[in-house]
């Protein structure tokens, strides 16, 4: 007969915590949330229940990621344990509500609080830095929102360095993930801005979006953020904390850069208008030298006419003062010494005469 | 010298341009700064469509 081995209280309790924790290592459990409460200030029991069936759970307060509440449904990640007092428990790593409903709710109530606290005030938004060159990528690589952003990206501008840290974007994980990436790119202050990148899904897939830690480490990023998560439709707790929202990860590089061919179309616009501008100018100054000639010929017609007029005044002037002219109005001309006796010669416009003066009288009436 | 980026050359394009319709134009000197300008936009257009982006992963592992 095999021998039995025969345990100590402690080391039956040792082999079946080290059997469930080999057979469960980070078990999913999905239940409804029952006599939630908090101890203390960092220990935090409830019971997960589905109809009939209950399952005890303890876990760290620092580990709880969303406002939970009894009636809640959840899903949790632990390790089942068989306590020192014998009683069976879920040690639990990590909790997320699940169900539109309950994700709502939990969305709600983390909101309040975060926004109470100013994480979202629209004054802590910084814009997208200029002249980015260097942009830093927190996604899955395999997802097809990563490749939607990529695509984009390449078709609309180059020259852009981008490092991409590649996470988990749904799931239990993904929120610690997303966090230690964006550490890495605040620590290291190499990239103008941090991208958060995750494609459309249902809300239990964009839930990890709500995470409070997540949330937090968007809100106290030292380098830009913009989210690019799930459609247009959707808006989480990480949207409202990032500097920019974009609806969708193509829209994420749409906003992050210009398009290249409007760039080019406008470059050849300018080209065409400078062209226009340079033919105008010509234009203007053929019209400029134009004017100035028509106005020196004005000048010089001017100046002839004034002077002809001038001239023809003069020998008109001239012409008055002929001698013959006043002899053929019936003047005449003395010449010869004027005394008594004396002979002068007289002029008139068809004779020369010579005279004796007879008599010399002063005039009285001249 | 450092080599001009495309925003350095679509702004030396768009200060160009700005001449032909300044006070400063000189019908002179017009014909030599609008070759300069269409060569620098050709520039522009080839520098634009040889750009590639570097897209990187990096190496460092998140899920630890």
């Amino acid at each position: 007969m095999t021998e039995q081995i025969v345990y100590s209280v402690q080391d039956f309790q040792a082999v079946c915590n080290q059997i469930m924790e080999t057979a469960f290592s980070g078990v999913i459990v999905e239940g409804e949330v029952a006599s939630f409460k908090e101890n203390q200030g960092k220990y935090i029991f409830f019971d997960l229940k589905e109809g009939d069936a209950s399952v005890g759970c303890f876990m760290m307060k620092f580990a709880l990621r969303f406002p939970v509440k009894d009636g809640m449904k959840v899903r949790v990640r632990a390790v089942p344990k068989l306590t020192k007092w014998g009683k069976f428990s879920l040690t639990v790593q990590a909790i997320v509500p699940v169900g539109e409903g309950d994700i709502k709710k939990s969305f709600e109530l983390l909101k309040k609080k975060l926004t109470a606290e100013g994480l979202f005030a629209p004054e802590k938004k910084r814009p997208i830095p200029a002249n980015l060159t260097k942009i830093g990528v927190i996604s899955s690589t395999q997802a097809a929102g990563y490749a939607d952003f990529c695509k984009i990206l390449n078709e609309r501008w180059g020259g852009l360095s981008v490092s991409v840290a590649h996470t988990q974007v749904q799931g239990m994980v993904a929120a610690d993930q997303i966090i230690k990436a964006l550490n890495y790119f605040n620590e290291r202050g190499e990239v103008q801005i941090i991208a958060i990148i995750r494609g459309g899904g249902s809300a239990d897939d964009l839930a990890v979006f709500n995470d409070e830690a997540l949330v937090r480490a968007v809100a106290a990023s030292k380098i830009p953020v913009i989210t690019g998560i799930g459609h247009e439709i959707d808006t989480s707790l990480c949207d409202l904390a990032a500097d920019i929202v974009a609806s969708t990860p193509s829209n994420v590089a749409q906003m992050l850069t210009r398009d290249k061919k409007e760039i080019i179309n406008a470059v050849r616009n300018d080209i065409i208008r400078t062209q226009k501008l340079f033919n105008l100018r010509i234009d203007e100054k053929i019209r400029r030298n134009r004017e100035e000639l028509t106005q020196i010929e004005q000048n010089i017609v001017v100046k002839i006419t004034t002077e002809l007029t001038q001239i023809q005044s003069i020998m008109q002037r001239l012409a008055e003062m002929d001698p013959e002219k006043v002899l053929k109005r019936g003047y005449a001309i003395l010449a010869g010494e004027i005394k008594q006796g004396g002979v002068v010669k007289i002029t008139t416009e068809t004779q020369n005469l010579e005279a004796e003066i007879k008599k010399i009288e002063e005039r009285n009436d001249g | 010298m450092a080599k001009e980026t495309i925003n350095e050359k679509i702004e030396k394009l768009q200060n160009g341009m700005a001449w032909f319709d300044s006070e400063d134009f000189k019908l002179e000197e017009a014909s030599a700064k609008y070759k300069d300008l269409a060569k620098l936009a050709t520039e522009i257009e080839s520098d634009l469509n040889e750009l590639k982006n570097e897209i990187n992963v990096i190496a460092e592992d998140f899920s630890k």
